[in-house]
C-alpha cells in the first residue's frame, strides 16, 4: 500500500502533477536495462533502439540480475520499483545466455504493475552507423508500417504490433507537421507457414500459460527503418521513396506473457466523450443535427420529394379547357405507360 | 515491375491497407509473397514498406490542415487502434459546495479578470495582491468618515477587518470542502450509511410497520427526521425579510413555482373548436365575422348575409 504523499512546496507539487494520471497521456518512457550478460550485438541493438526512442528513453548503465520470465526471482518487483522511480511504463531488457542468445524482452506496465511481456531473439542485425545514409532527427515521430496478415489473426503477432506501436508511437497527438515526418519503422514477417494457417487459433491464451508453445514454427520478423523522401507527383499527394536508415533487425519470437484480462480491461478504459466532441460527430453518429452560431441545436427533417403533378394550382378558366392539349400530349407520347395519375383521370372523364 | 510500383502514387492491393492516421500507422494484411521474399529479401521489404507508406501519406495529405508558424499542421483524427493506457483514468475531482449549487442552478462559470479598471488613475490595476484595488481604502491617504462616527472610528481598520474577514471566511469554506470531499471519498462511511438506511427500511416493512417485531438486544429506536419549526415570535425585520424572500421567489423563478394546469384544456380542445366554429378558416376570420355581426345591427358590414 502506497502512502499518499503531500507535496511540501510548489516545485514538488508541479513534479507530482506531471506524474499524475492524465486523460490524454504523454508518450511512454522506456527504460533500457542490461541483464547479467549482454553481448556486443545486444549492446549495439539497444543503443540503436534507444536512438530511435529518444528523448523518452532512460538507459541503465550497470548490469542487473534480472529475469522477467522467472517468477521465482524478484525481477518483477524490481521492474515495478524502477517504473515508479522513473515514471516509466516500458522496459527493454537485454540478456544473452547460452540457451537464449541475444534476447530482448519488452515489458509494458499499467498503473505500476507489469501488464504483459514479450521476448524476441535477435538473429541478425545491421546498425545505424554501418549504413552511410541520411538519418532522421532525434525526437521526431516515426511512421509505422506492419505487413502480414498475422498482425490481425495471431495473438502473438497482435501483441507484438501493439507493443511496438506503444514503444515507438503510442502518444496521441491531435495535429502534426507533415514535413516533420522523416522516417518509417517497417515491421514485416516471413511468409506464413501452412501449419500456422490451418492451426486452430487459441482463443484463450491465458488459460494455459504454462503450456509450452512451439516457437520455431512462428515466422521471423523483419524490422527495417527507412528515411522517407517526398517527390512531387503532379497531384496533391507526393510520391514517396525510401532509403534504408538502420537499424535493421531480424527477430524471432520467444517466450511471452499475455496481459491479465482483468488488468487489460482496466487499461483499455477510455474517457467519457465530452459533450462538445459528441456534437462534433465523435462517438455515436448524429445525423441531420447541428449547432448553429447562436448555440442552438438545429435539426433537419426529411419530408420526401414533392410530387409536382399532384400540386393543386389555382384553377382558372383559361387553363381548364385543355382537352385538345391533353390529346396532343397523348398523341406525342408512345404507349409506354408512364401516364401521370392526372392524365388518367382525364381519360376516364 | 518493381520500377512501376515505385512510380505510382496510388496503391492497389487485394486487401485494402488499413490506415490509422491517428497513430501514423499502416497495416498491410495481405499475405506475404513467398517468391519475392526468397528472391531478394531487402528489395521485397523495401517495396512492401514503400507501398504502405505511400498509402499512409495519401491519407495524411488529405487531412484538413491548420496554419502555424512552422508550416501547416495536419489535424489528425482520433486513433482507431486501442492501446492500453499507462496509468488509470484520472479520478474526477469532488465538487465544492458552490460548484454543486451552481450546477443545480445552471450558473455558468465566469472567469474574472485579474485586473480592474481604475477610473481615477485611468489605468488597469490589480484586483488583489500588490497595490490591489481591494486595499484601496486602507492605502489611500485620506478617507471620508461618516457624520455620526465615534471619535475613535478608524476607517482603515474597518476596511482591513472586513477584508480579513472575507479571507478567513473563504479559508473556512475551503477547509469544509476538503473535509466534505474526504468524507465522501471514504468508502467505509458510505457503505455504513447505506447499510443503516437499508436496515431502517426493512424494520418498518412488516405488516405492523415493525410494531410487533421481536426486539434484539441493543437494538436502537429508529430515529426519523426531526422537524424544525420557526419560532412563533420573530423579530419584525426577520419576518419582513422572510416574506420578501417568498414574494421574490414567487415572482422570479418561473420554474420553481408550479403552474396550475389549465383545467379547460383537458375538456375542450380550443384549436379544434375554433376550427369547427370558423369552418376551417381560422380564429381571425371568426373574430372578423363576430365583429361584423355585432356591427350589422348598426347597419354596416357583411354580417347581414346571415
Amino acid at each position: 500500500m502506497l502512502r499518499t504523499i503531500k507535496p511540501k512546496n510548489a516545485r514538488s507539487k508541479r513534479a507530482m502533477d506531471a506524474r499524475s494520471p492524465k486523460e490524454v497521456e504523454d508518450a511512454r518512457t522506456a527504460i533500457f536495462v542490461k541483464g547479467t550478460h549482454t553481448g556486443e550485438t545486444l549492446n549495439a541493438v539497444m543503443r540503436d533502439l534507444m536512438a530511435l526512442k529518444r528523448p523518452n528513453a532512460i538507459s541503465f548503465n550497470k548490469k542487473n540480475p534480472i529475469h522477467p520470465f522467472d517468477s521465482n526471482t524478484s525481477s518483477i518487483s524490481s521492474l515495478e520499483f524502477w517504473a515508479g522511480k522513473n515514471d516509466a511504463s516500458l522496459f527493454l531488457v537485454g540478456q544473452t545466455t547460452k540457451k537464449r542468445p541475444n534476447g530482448l524482452t519488452f515489458v509494458r506496465m499499467y498503473d505500476g504493475q507489469v501488464l504483459d511481456m514479450m521476448e524476441v531473439g535477435v538473429d541478425s542485425w545491421t546498425g545505424m552507423d554501418s549504413l552511410k545514409t541520411p538519418k532522421s532527427t532525434p525526437g521526431h515521430k516515426p511512421l509505422m508500417h506492419f505487413a502480414s496478415e498475422l498482425f490481425d489473426t495471431h495473438p502473438r503477432y497482435i501483441q507484438l504490433k501493439s507493443m511496438l506501436m506503444d514503444f515507438f508511437n503510442g502518444e496521441v497527438v491531435d495535429s502534426i507537421c507533415l514535413p516533420g515526418l522523416e522516417h518509417v519503422i517497417s515491421v514485416s514477417c516471413a511468409p506464413t507457414p501452412a501449419s500456422l494457417n490451418n492451426a486452430p487459433v487459441n482463443m484463450y491464451p491465458n488459460q494455459q500459460p504454462s503450456a509450452p508453445e512451439d516457437v520455431s514454427s512462428l515466422p521471423k520478423i523483419h524490422i527495417r527503418t527507412y528515411t522517407t523522401r517526398l517527390l512531387s507527383s503532379g497531384t496533391r499527394i507526393p510520391r514517396v521513396e525510401l532509403t534504408l536508415m538502420g537499424p535493421n533487425l531480424d527477430l524471432s519470437l520467444r517466450r511471452h506473457k499475455a496481459a491479465d484480462t482483468e488488468l487489460l480491461k482496466q487499461a483499455m478504459k477510455r474517457p467519457k466523450l465530452k459533450k462538445t466532441d459528441i456534437e462534433k460527430g465523435l462517438g455515436k453518429k448524429r445525423k441531420n443535427l447541428e449547432v448553429d452560431e447562436m448555440g442552438d441545436l438545429r435539426g433537419r427533417v426529411h419530408v420526401g420529394k414533392q410530387d409536382l403533378n399532384k400540386l393543386q394550382t389555382r384553377k382558372m378558366k383559361g387553363l381548364k379547357g385543355g382537352e385538345l392539349d391533353a390529346e396532343e400530349d397523348d398523341g406525342q407520347k408512345s404507349d409506354d405507360g408512364d401516364d401521370t395519375p392526372r392524365k388518367k383521370k382525364r381519360k376516364q372523364a | 515491375m518493381q520500377r512501376n510500383s515505385n512510380q505510382s502514387v496510388t496503391v492497389e492491393k487485394e486487401t485494402p491497407l488499413e490506415v490509422d492516421p491517428g497513430y501514423l500507422t499502416v497495416t498491410d494484411l495481405n499475405p506475404v509473397d513467398e517468391e519475392s521474399y526468397n528472391e531478394n529479401l531487402e528489395a521485397h521489404l523495401q517495396s512492401l514498406a514503400r507501398d504502405g507508406v505511400q498509402a499512409l501519406y495519401a491519407s495524411l495529405f488529405t487531412l484538413p490542415t491548420r496554419p502555424s508558424p512552422d508550416g501547416p499542421l495536419a489535424q489528425l483524427p482520433p486513433p482507431k487502434t486501442q492501446l492500453p493506457r499507462a496509468k488509470p483514468l484520472p479520478k474526477p475531482k469532488p465538487q465544492t459546495k458552490w460548484e454543486a449549487f451552481a450546477a443545480a442552478k445552471g450558473i455558468q462559470h465566469k472567469v474574472r479578470d485579474r485586473r480592474e479598471w481604475d477610473e481615477e488613475k485611468q489605468d488597469w490595476v490589480n484586483r488583489w495582491g500588490r497595490n490591489g484595488k481591494n486595499k484601496q481604502i486602507e492605502e489611500q491617504w485620506i478617507t471620508e468618515v461618516p457624520l455620526n462616527a465615534d471619535a475613535d472610528y478608524d476607517p482603515r481598520k474597518v476596511a482591513r477587518d472586513a477584508r480579513k474577514e472575507r479571507v478567513a471566511k473563504n479559508e473556512k469554506k475551503h477547509a469544509q470542502n476538503v473535509t466534505r470531499a474526504a468524507a465522501a471519498a471514504n468508502p467505509r462511511d458510505a457503505r455504513k450509511t447505506d447499510i443503516e438506511k437499508t436496515l431502517a427500511t426493512t424494520r418498518i416493512s412488516t405488516a405492523s410497520m415493525g410494531k410487533f417485531d421481536k426486539k434484539l438486544d441493543g437494538e436502537k429506536k429508529i430515529r426519523g427526521v426531526k422537524r424544525k419549526f420557526d419560532p412563533t415570535e420573530k423579530s419584525v425585520s426577520d419576518e419582513a425579510k422572510a416574506s420578501v424572500a417568498l414574494l421574490s421567489r414567487l415572482e422570479s423563478d418561473a420554474k420553481k413555482t408550479r403552474r396550475e394546469p389549465q383545467a379547460e384544456e383537458s375538456v375542450l380542445n380550443t384549436r379544434k373548436a375554433v376550427r369547427f366554429a370558423s369552418k376551417g378558416r381560422g380564429g381571425l376570420a371568426l373574430g372578423r365575422e363576430a365583429a361584423g355581426g355585432r356591427s350589422s345591427r348598426g347597419g354596416r358590414g357583411r354580417g347581414g348575409k346571415r
